[in-house]
C-alpha cells in the first residue's frame, strides 16, 4: 500500500472528516447552544474541492479499487458543488423545521462521502458498499421529519424498494464473480471479452441484475415508483439534494460499469437502455403534466431528465459521455435550486408546495419568483440558460450515433414538459393571488447562493465553451 | 472595424437592463421607464437607419460580418452579417418597436417596468434572428424570442390571455425542436461529408450536397417550424387566439415582426440549405399557401370581433408571402420581400387603430360600432388610409407586393395566381365591409357620440406607419434595388439548374428582368 492510494481518496475522507466532527459537535454541544455545524460542512468541502483540484489529471489510484481519473474527479467537483449548496442553503430551514441539526448536516456529509466513493470506485463490491453508504443516509434523511406521516410513509416505500434493488445488485454482482472471478471492472471487462461465450445467459442474467440496480437509483422507468413519493415526503432541500446527488453518483458509476466492465456485451444492454431512455421520457414527462403538488411534479421532472441522461449512455460514444457529465452538472445546479426556492417558500406548518400556492407568488416575492422562472425554463431547455446547451449537448450525442428516434423522442418530451414548468410560470406571474401567506425572508446565504446559481445558469448558457470542452476531456480517462 | 450589427442587436438588452435597475415601487417613476425605454429603442431605430445608409446596395453577398469562434469543438461561431433580405426586416423592427412602446403608453399601467423590459429583450431576440449566420446561433435567439413574447400576452393580455400565452409557446416550440435536430444533423453531415470537422456556419452548409433522404427530411423540419410561425394553413390555429389576447403593442409585434420570421426562414435557411427537396415540396406549400389565402379572407369575413377579423387577414396576407416565395423566381420572391414589410406596416397600423379603438369603447365588437367619421374624423381618415393599404390599393405600399407576387407566381403557374387572386377581391369585400360598419352610417350607440380623436400621443404612434405606407408605395424601388443582388444569389442557389449553367457570378433570368417587373422596380 503505497501513500498515493491514500492520496486518491483524500476528498472522500476530508468529508468523512467534517461528517464525523458535525456528529461531535452536536454531542458536545450544551442545550440551547447554538453551532454552526453547516460551516463544518463547508470546511470539508473546501478541502474535498482542493484536493479535487490538485488531483486532477494525476491519475491516482487507491487500493486498486478507487481511480481518481478525471471522469471521477470531475463527478467529485459537482458533488461538491451541490454538497455546497446544500449547506448555504439549509440552516434556515433546519431551524424551521426544528430539524435535528447534527444528525441532518451529518447524514448530509456522510451520503455525500458515499457518492463520492461511488464516483470513483473501479470495482463492483467498492460500488455496492459506497452505494450503500450513500442509500442509508439517504433513507434517514427522508425520513427526518418524524413526526409527518408523508416523510415517513415517503421513507419507508424508498427504503422498501431500495432494499431490494440493493439485493438485486447483489445478486448480479454474484453472477459477475461467478463468470469473471473477479469484481474489479477492468477484470471483468476482459473476462467477458474472453469467455463470454461460453456463458452468455450467465452474463447476460449479471446485467440486467446490475441495470435493475442503477435505474432504481437513477429512478428510470420501471423502477421510479418510489421516487414521487420519497420527494414529497422528504423537506424540500432534502429532495433537492437527493434528486442531484444521488443520481449523479448513480450515473457516474453506472456509466463507468455499463463501458468499462460490460463493454464486450453492449449489443446485449445497448437495445435494453434505448427502451428505457424512451418510456423514461415519455412517462416522466406525460405523468408530470397532471401533477399539482410542486415536489411531485419536480420529481417526475427528474425521472424524465434521468431518461435524457441515459440518451447520452445509449448513444455510447464518446459525446455521450461528456453530455453526461455536462447535464449532470446543469441538472444538479439547477433542479437543487429549484427545490430550495420551494424550501424557502414554506412557512413553519405549511409546505406551500402545490400549484395553487405559487398564486401571485411574483407579487409576494419578485426575486425568488425570477429566480424560480429561470431555473425552470433551464430544466424545460429554454436558451439562453445552461439547460438548453446541455440538451443540445446530448442531442448532439443521439445523432452523432445516427438514433434519431432517440432525439426525436428526446424533444418532443422536453416540449411536453414545458407545459408543466410553464404552469408554474402561469400562476406566479398571471394568476390572481391566493391566499398563501408571505414566507419569510431568505437568509443572506440563501440568497448569495440562489444568486450564483442563476449566474451560472446563464453563463452555461451562454459561454459553454470551457465546461463543454472540461467534459468531453475528462471522458477520456475511462478507457 | 466597429461591430455594428452586435451593437444594434444587444442595445435593447442593455436597456432592458437598465430599466430593471430602476426602482419603482407602486409604479412611482411609471413615466422615467416609459421614456428610457423608448429613448432606447429609438437609439435602436437610429441604429437601424444608419446601417440602411451605410449599406452597399450593389453586394449580393453579406455585410458588416462579424465573426469569432464560440464553442469551437462543435463548430460553433458567433457569426452575424445582413445582405439586401434582411437589412429591411431590421429597419422594420427598429420602427415598430417604439410605435409597440409608445402605443402602451395609457393602455397599460400593471407593472410598466417588466411589460418595457420585455419588450426590449424580445426586440434585442428578433434583430438577432435576422442577423444570424450560424444556425446554432439563430437557434438560441429564436427560441429566445418565445419567453418575452408569452410574458407579454400572458401578463397584459385579456381574458383568455393565459390559454393563448400557452398555446403560442407550445405551438411554436413544438415545431422548433425538430429544427433544432435538423441543424444538429446537418452539422454532423457536414463533418462526415467534407470531413472537415462539424459546422453550424450557413455559408458553408449552403455548399453542403446532402444525400437525398436527409435532405428531405430536414427540410420538412426546418419547414414545419417556419410554417407554424407564418402561420401558413393548416398551422395557423395559434395565431387568433394569440392576437385577441394580446395587449396591442404585443399584436403589433406579432403581427409586424413576429410572422416574418417564418417567411424569413424559408428564404435564408430552408429553401437554399435544401434546393431539391424545396424544389419538390414547393407546389404542395403553394397550394397550402393558397388556400391560407383564400379560407383566411372568408374567416375573416365573417368575424363579429376587430381584432380576430384582422387576425385572419393576417393568414390570408401571409399566403401571399409564402406564394411568392414558392414560384421560385425573381418578381415572385422579390414581391414577398416586399409583401413583408408592408405586411408589418399596414397589419401593425391596423391593430394600432384596433388598439386605439378598443381602449376608446372596451369592446372591439363590430356591431358597438358604426358612423364614427363624424364623431372621430382624424382617426378615421388614418384608419381609411391603413385599409386602403392592407387591400393593396395603387400608389400605396400593399399593392406592389402583391402584383409583384401574382406576376411571380403567373409565371410559375397560372393556377395559382388565378385563386391567390380571388383573395385579392375577397379582402377588399371584407376589409371595407368592415370600414363601413365601423364608421359610416349613424351613430347607433350613444356612447360612441363622445368618443375623443386622435391625442397628440397616438397622433406620434400612427404617423411612422402612415408615413411608411405611403412612401414604400410610391418609391418602392428605394427598398427593391437593394433586395436585388442578394434575391437573384438566393435564387441562383435555389435552383440548382442555374448554378450549373452559371457558376457563380452570373446572374439569372436576364430576360426577364428586361420584361417583367423592371417597369415597377425603375419607377422613381
Amino acid at each position: 500500500m503505497s501513500s498515493s492510494s491514500i492520496v486518491a481518496i483524500v476528498p472522500i475522507l476530508c468529508v468523512m472528516a467534517a461528517g464525523i466532527a458535525a456528529m461531535l459537535a452536536e454531542a458536545f454541544r450544551e442545550p440551547g447552544e447554538r453551532i454552526p455545524i453547516s460551516g463544518l460542512g463547508l470546511v470539508g468541502l473546501a478541502g474535498a474541492g482542493i484536493s479535487t483540484v490538485l488531483l486532477w489529471g494525476r491519475h491516482a489510484t487507491g487500493f486498486g479499487v478507487v481511480a481518481a481519473d478525471t471522469f471521477g474527479l470531475f463527478v467529485v467537483m459537482i458533488l461538491v458543488v451541490i454538497g455546497a449548496m446544500t449547506m448555504l442553503l439549509s440552516p434556515r430551514m433546519v431551524e424551521r423545521d426544528q430539524l435535528p441539526g447534527g444528525e441532518y448536516y451529518a447524514l448530509t456529509l456522510f451520503a455525500l462521502a458515499g457518492m463520492m466513493l461511488m464516483a470513483m470506485a473501479t470495482d463492483l463490491l467498492v460500488i455496492f458498499l459506497a452505494l450503500e453508504v450513500m442509500s442509508l443516509a439517504v433513507y434517514v434523511l427522508t425520513a427526518i421529519r418524524r413526526g409527518t406521516e408523508a416523510s415517513v410513509e415517503g421513507a419507508f416505500k424508498y427504503f422498501i424498494l431500495g432494499g431490494f434493488s440493493s439485493a438485486f445488485f447483489l445478486y448480479g454482482l454474484a453472477f459477475v464473480y461467478g463468470i469473471a472471478h473477479t469484481t474489479k471492472l477492468d477484470g471483468v471487462g476482459s473476462a467477458l471479452a474472453g469467455e463470454a461465450a461460453s456463458h452468455p445467459t450467465l452474463a447476460l442474467v449479471a446485467v440486467g441484475l446490475l441495470l435493475v440496480g442503477f435505474g432504481f437509483k437513477v429512478s428510470a422507468v420501471p423502477f421510479h415508483m418510489w421516487t414521487p413519493d420519497a420527494y414529497e415526503g422528504a423537506p424540500a432541500i432534502v429532495a433537492g439534494f437527493m434528486s442531484t446527488g444521488v443520481k449523479a453518483a448513480a450515473f457516474a458509476a453506472f456509466v463507468r460499469v455499463m463501458v468499462t466492465a460490460f463493454e464486450p456485451l453492449r449489443a446485449a444492454w445497448l437495445p435494453v437502455i434505448w427502451v428505457m431512455a424512451a418510456i423514461t421520457m415519455i412517462l416522466g414527462t406525460v405523468v408530470g403534466v397532471a401533477q399539482t403538488n410542486l415536489k411531485r411534479m419536480l420529481a417526475y421532472s427528474s425521472i424524465a431528465h434521468a431518461g435524457y441522461i441515459l440518451i447520452g449512455l445509449a448513444a455510447s460514444n464518446d459525446v455521450g459521455r461528456g453530455a453526461i457529465l455536462f447535464y449532470l452538472l446543469v441538472y444538479g445546479v439547477t433542479n437543487l435550486g429549484a427545490f430550495a426556492v420551494i424550501g424557502l417558500l414554506a412557512t413553519p406548518g405549511r409546505a406551500n408546495d402545490d400549484l395553487a400556492s405559487m398564486a401571485g407568488l411574483s407579487n409576494r416575492h419578485p426575486a425568488l419568483a425570477a429566480v424560480f422562472a429561470v431555473l425552470l425554463l433551464s430544466l424545460g431547455g429554454i436558451p439562453p440558460t445552461a439547460g438548453f446547451v446541455g440538451k443540445w449537448y446530448i442531442f448532439n450525442a443521439a445523432v452523432r450515433s445516427g438514433d434519431y428516434g432517440l432525439a426525436i423522442i428526446g424533444v418532443l418530451t422536453s416540449v411536453v414538459s414545458i407545459f408543466f414548468y410553464l404552469r408554474v410560470i402561469v400562476m406566479m406571474y398571471m394568476a390572481e393571488p391566493g391566499d398563501a401567506p408571505s414566507s419569510p425572508e431568505p437568509s443572506r446565504a440563501a440568497v448569495l447562493t440562489l444568486a450564483a446559481t442563476l449566474i451560472v445558469t446563464f453563463y452555461l448558457g451562454i459561454l459553454p465553451a470551457p465546461m463543454l470542452e472540461l467534459a468531453a476531456r475528462s471522458v477520456g480517462s475511462l478507457f | 472595424m466597429f461591430p455594428v450589427l452586435t451593437t444594434i442587436v444587444f442595445l435593447p438588452l442593455v436597456g432592458a437592463l437598465l430599466l430593471l435597475l430602476i426602482e419603482n415601487r407602486d409604479g412611482r417613476r411609471d413615466a422615467v421607464i416609459r421614456w428610457t425605454a423608448l429613448g432606447a429603442s429609438l437609439l435602436v431605430f437610429a441604429a437601424t437607419l444608419v446601417l440602411w445608409i451605410r449599406f452597399d446596395p450593389s453586394r449580393a453577398d453579406f455585410q458588416f460580418v462579424e465573426r469569432h469562434d464560440w464553442i469551437p469543438s462543435f463548430g460553433v461561431q458567433y457569426f452575424v452579417g445582413v445582405d439586401g433580405i434582411s437589412l429591411f426586416l431590421l429597419v422594420l423592427t427598429g420602427v415598430l418597436t417604439p410605435v409597440a412602446l409608445l402605443s402602451s403608453w395609457e393602455s397599460v399601467h400593471k407593472k410598466v417596468k417588466e411589460f418595457s423590459a420585455f419588450l426590449l429583450v424580445l426586440e434585442s431576440a428578433m434583430l438577432g434572428v435576422f442577423v444570424s449566420l450560424d444556425l446554432f446561433l439563430f437557434y438560441m435567439f429564436w427560441d429566445a424570442m418565445l419567453i418575452p413574447m408569452y410574458f407579454l400576452i400572458g401578463v397584459w393580455g385579456y381574458d383568455r390571455r393565459i390559454y393563448a400565452a400557452v398555446k403560442f409557446i407550445l405551438f411554436t416550440a413544438a415545431g422548433s425542436v425538430l429544427m433544432l435536430l435538423a441543424i444538429i444533423g446537418l452539422a454532423w453531415m457536414h463533418n462526415s461529408i467534407t470531413g472537415t470537422g462539424y459546422s453550424f456556419d450557413l455559408l458553408k452548409l449552403y455548399d453542403l450536397r446532402l444525400p437525398r433522404q436527409y435532405e428531405f427530411w430536414f427540410f420538412l423540419a426546418f419547414t414545419l417550424a417556419f410554417a407554424i410561425k407564418v402561420p401558413l394553413f393548416p398551422f395557423h390555429t395559434w395565431l387568433p387566439d394569440a392576437h385577441v389576447e394580446a395587449p396591442t403593442a404585443g399584436s403589433v409585434i406579432l403581427a409586424g415582426v413576429l410572422l416574418k420570421m417564418g417567411a424569413y426562414g424559408l428564404v435564408r435557411f430552408a429553401f437554399p440549405l435544401f434546393p431539391s427537396a424545396a424544389a419538390f415540396f414547393a407546389p404542395a406549400i403553394a397550394l397550402l399557401a393558397v388556400i391560407g389565402i383564400v379560407y383566411g379572407a372568408l374567416v375573416a369575413m365573417v368575424q363579429p370581433d376587430l381584432k380576430k377579423l384582422v387576425a385572419y387577414s393576417s393568414v390570408s396576407h401571409m399566403g401571399f408571402v409564402v406564394l411568392g416565395i414558392c414560384a421560385l423566381n425573381v418578381q415572385g420572391m422579390q414581391g414577398a420581400m416586399y409583401q413583408m414589410l408592408n405586411h408589418g406596416i399596414s397589419t401593425g397600423g391596423l391593430f394600432l387603430i384596433v388598439g386605439m379603438l378598443s381602449d376608446r369603447r372596451h369592446t372591439r365588437q363590430i356591431a358597438e360600432f358604426g358612423g364614427l367619421k363624424a364623431v372621430t374624423p382624424r382617426l378615421v381618415a388614418v384608419f381609411l388610409l391603413i385599409t386602403l393599404s392592407s387591400i393593396g390599393l395603387p400608389g400605396l405600399n400593399g399593392f406592389v407586393g402583391e402584383f409583384l407576387i401574382l406576376l411571380g407566381a403567373f409565371r410559375w403557374d397560372p393556377r395559382y395566381a388565378a385563386f391567390a387572386a380571388s383573395g385579392v377581391i375577397l379582402s377588399a369585400v371584407y376589409m371595407l365591409w368592415m370600414f363601413q360598419r365601423v364608421n359610416y352610417g349613424p351613430v347607433t350607440h350613444d356612447e360612441n357620440r363622445s368618443l375623443p380623436d386622435l391625442t397628440v400621443r397616438e397622433r406620434w404612434v400612427i404617423i411612422p406607419i402612415v408615413a411608411m405606407a405611403i412612401f414604400m408605395g410610391v418609391l418602392p424601388g428605394i427598398f427593391l434595388r437593394p433586395m436585388q443582388p442578394s434575391v437573384d444569389r438566393l435564387l441562383q442557389r435555389v435552383s440548382r439548374e442555374a448554378v450549373a449553367r452559371a457558376p457563380v457570378a452570373g446572374r439569372t433570368d436576364v430576360t426577364l428582368r428586361a420584361t417583367g417587373p423592371a417597369d415597377v422596380r425603375v419607377k422613381n
